[in-house]
């Protein structure tokens, strides 16, 4: 939920960003009436096995280190949001996740851009109608919840199946109760570098579409479709994405008493395929269920996760993939199933500060999905099971995002946020 | 390109065939891959005869040359065999003498994984390679002793450092100049580096332009004028020295422009009838997504350029099923030797009017279609027994030899 300052300890002792400060100068400060800050960063240790070529990897990292908050004006018609990532500092060399790929990396996570979100709403309504427009950098209406908001540390190999995200974006929203219709232009170009932004000749060059049905306020069902122009050659004249993802999602409701259980169960199917004009030469499904339960300070979670991945020429650095690319071609495909399993201990808590000690354990299989194909993952990894597990500790404090990409109407009335240990 | 020793070759075994082309024009019982006299009779496709591949198996095999008996192929990419990663930094010497080309030796090529081109200067003095990723450069080889290259210079600069794709070598008024096709990086387009091989010891860059959308992948130059192959912005004809128009290696002059139905152009063959020395037709390749080692999809356009400044598609030709790739022309006997990856490798007869046909053989948007014009004259590495992805071809007397990416080098004989 929207909290204002009165529902968390003044921000004052927290350390704004500096784009943060610059909102709070550029809004009058009688107009404030909600804002919030938080912060969030996670320490860890990965061990991968084998992470290629029959070796065993382990490596630390700070990952997910994020910076957010929100105004918006007392009548809540205008509210701006806003999110740093500064894995570009932290995480250069990429986090060790088996399966996953994009942006130059692979079976790494890629660093995420700085200016992760910074997206300005005009809400308004109409009897029970809420309606909405959204203008700036964040998240498309497309698809499922950003990984970063859900239980698991590790992202699911889908993300770039999944979420469209880090575009420069105008959004409308339409809300009349349980119905919300969400409708977005974008670049189509994905980020070549953390500090890389939207290139202005691909502005709006891209579309997205996503119905939600919210029955109850602990349900919610999306269907969404994308087309997105030339993502992986951000100069534009490449292989465009059609996307398609339908999804239910079921979370129980917030509590103020941290001893109340809570679930949260997520199921998800999207397919992305590359087409070259009219003609489609590649298509890549993904499925994916998971889910979370947790009690007081404990939290156990699941996952599994089906999805197919090109397979792409690999630098010297086998971690790393050319971008852009030299041609339309790919290797081949392969298919990865992937369980996952977490367990999460709230150790300390002090205000909205909580240290959240946790591990993550992952089996992957891969399987190469055509024959001929000059990808062999048995030879490349040298076994088709690849095993990672991870310990760490996450650390938040102030006010963190838990859903992305919601804005305006599109917003749930409870959950967008939350206190850290809430 | 000029190949003076395969040119020789070819006029010598033209003349030994004449007979042959033509009397079977109708070609049921034709024994050489040729075009004959004739361009509009019906020819059958044979299955050409391989008689051996030379084997590599530690890498994936990319581009080849041959320069009398020794062949030179590049390397691709990363493979992984017994859990020993080898990445395309290789180019590997044979000894092609025999039925059964010997590797013989090979040269690695420090800071590249993939070296994608290479190339023969016309008086085989010197060998040309292209290398991928960053840093991007051509390396430069000594090749008076054929087994034996000898590095004489490494070029690269600011506007190579993305990957050269190809490097191309050729004469232009008397003087040895290289044409870099160079990898769109980061914030950065593809582009064109031409640069003075003059003295090859210290190569100097006398232009570069950003084009190719995305892409620039190839050039083929020929007389003073440059064909370019642009990806999306089709082919694009520029004058550097031949064409009339004022044009110089400095500063070149845009001809023409053609986009070829399909885009995607990677390739250019500008085809000179050594019969009749005629330079009508230019063949466009096509490299449409492929997954490698398995699918490809890609046709050859045949544009018209007798008119330099309006280039237009007439014809096509297409395998189902298979892309194209790179080119090797038999320029005496009339064929197209067409490198078509997971298709094998096929021979057209490109001699005549290939752009005039028949309603019913035409598309539907007017082009004459080569296939159903009976213009396949030969197919090879069609039915090896094993899985092929043949990357180049390259034509030389009545040989023809094929770089395969899984396997290695095939000789193949075009006469029987």
């Amino acid at each position: 939920m929207f909290s204002g300052l009165g529902d968390r300890p003044s921000a004052s002792g927290y350390r704004r960003p500096i784009f943060l400060l610059l909102i709070f100068q550029a809004v009058p400060a009688g107009a404030v009436a909600q804002s919030s800050i938080g912060a969030q960063v996670m320490g860890i240790v990965t061990r991968a096995s084998p992470a290629i070529a029959n070796r065993n990897l382990t490596e630390g990292y700070l990952t997910q280190p994020m910076l957010m908050g929100s105004v918006s004006t007392a009548d809540g018609h205008f509210a701006l949001e806003g999110m740093l990532d500064l894995e570009g500092l932290t995480l250069e060399r990429g986090e060790l996740d088996a399966g996953i790929s994009g942006e130059g990396y692979v079976d790494r996570r890629h660093p995420h851009t700085y200016l992760h979100e910074l997206v300005a709403t005009a809400t308004g309504a109409f009897a029970a109608t809420r309606y909405s427009a959204a203008l700036g950098k964040g998240f498309v209406p497309f698809g499922t919840d950003d990984p970063m908001v859900r239980p698991f540390e590790k992202y699911p190999i889908n993300h770039h199946i999944s979420q469209i995200v880090e575009r420069l974006l105008a959004t409308v929203a339409v809300r009349n109760g349980p119905f919300l219709i969400e409708g977005a232009l974008f670049n189509g170009d994905e980020p070549e570098s953390p500090s890389d932004l939207p290139n202005s000749n691909r502005l709006w060059d891209s579309w997205s579409a996503r119905t939600t049905l919210l029955p109850t306020s602990y349900l919610e069902m999306q269907g969404s479709v994308a087309r997105v122009k030339s993502p992986e050659l951000a100069a534009g004249g490449g292989l465009d994405q059609r996307k398609v993802s339908i999804s239910a999602r079921a979370e129980s409701a917030a509590s103020m008493d941290s001893r109340d259980a809570h679930y949260y169960v997520l199921a998800e199917w999207a397919r992305s395929s590359d087409y070259d004009g009219r003609d489609r030469a590649f298509s890549f499904n993904a499925a994916l269920a998971e889910g979370e339960l947790s009690r007081g300070r404990v939290a156990l979670a699941g996952r599994f996760e089906r999805t197919e991945r090109p397979e792409e020429e690999r630098l010297a650095n086998p971690f790393r993939t050319k971008r852009p690319a030299t041609d339309f071609n790919i290797l081949g495909r392969t298919l990865w199933n992937i369980t996952s399993a977490r367990a999460s201990v709230r150790t300390f808590q002090r205000g909205t500060m909580t240290f959240t000690p946790f591990v993550e354990v992952e089996a992957s299989h891969v399987t190469a999905r055509a024959t001929g194909s000059v990808f062999n993952p048995r030879a490349f990894y040298g076994s088709n099971t690849l095993w990672s597990t991870t310990v760490g500790v996450s650390f938040a404090v102030g006010m963190i995002h838990r859903r992305a990409g919601q804005y305006g109407a599109a917003s749930r009335e409870s959950g967008e946020m939350s206190m850290a240990g809430m | 390109m000029p190949r003076s020793v395969a040119r020789l070759t070819s006029i010598t075994l033209a003349t030994l065939f004449a007979f042959a082309s033509t009397s079977t024009i109708t070609a049921c019982d034709n024994k050489a891959i040729d075009a004959g006299g004739d361009s509009t009779i019906t020819q059958v496709s044979r299955a050409l005869n391989t008689e051996g591949r030379g084997v590599v198996a530690d890498r994936y095999t990319a581009e080849l040359w041959v320069v009398g008996n020794v062949a030179y192929t590049t390397t691709w990419g990363s493979r992984t065999v017994d859990g020993v990663r080898s990445v395309g930094n290789a180019i590997k010497i044979w000894n092609v003498a025999g039925a059964t080309p010997a590797l013989v030796d090979s040269v690695i090529v420090s800071d590249a994984t993939t070296l994608g081109d290479i190339q023969a200067t016309d008086d085989e003095k010197l060998l040309v390679v292209a290398t991928e990723f960053a840093p991007g450069s051509i390396v430069v080889y000594d090749i008076a002793n054929p087994l034996k290259p000898q590095l004489v210079s490494r070029f690269s600069s600011a506007n190579t450092a993305p990957g050269v794709h190809t490097a191309t070598a050729a004469v232009v008024n008397g003087k040895l100049y290289a044409f870099l096709c160079v990898d769109p990086g980061v914030d950065q387009p593809a582009k064109l580096v031409i640069v003075d091989f003059s003295n090859a010891s210290a190569p100097v860059e006398v232009f570069s332009q950003a084009m190719g959308n995305p892409f620039v992948h190839d050039v083929f130059v020929r007389d003073g004028i440059l064909m370019v192959a642009l990806w999306n912005d089709g082919m694009s004809i520029f004058d550097i020295g031949g064409g009339g128009a004022g044009g110089t290696i400095s500063n070149p002059k845009q001809l023409g422009n053609v986009k070829t139905v399909g885009g995607k152009v990677h390739n250019v063959w500008w085809f000179r009838d050594n019969a009749n020395g005629t330079k009508r037709f230019a063949f466009v390749g096509e490299e449409g997504p492929g997954s490698i080692g398995s699918t490809s999809v890609g046709d050859i356009h045949v544009v018209d350029v007798s008119d330099l400044t309006n280039p237009h598609e007439v014809s096509f030709y297409n395998v189902p099923a298979a892309g194209t790739h790179n080119f090797s022309v038999d320029e005496d006997r009339g064929v197209l030797f067409a490198a078509y990856y997971n298709g094998g490798v096929r021979a057209i007869n490109v001699r005549g009017d290939i752009g005039r046909c028949d309603a019913t053989v035409k598309s539907d948007d007017g082009r004459c279609d080569l296939k159903k014009m009976g213009r396949e004259v030969g197919h090879a590495l069609t039915d090896t027994g094993i899985a092929v992805f043949i990357w180049g071809v390259f034509s030389i007397g009545t040989k023809l030899y094929a770089s395969d990416m899984l396997n290695g080098l095939w000789r193949i004989e075009t006469v029987q």
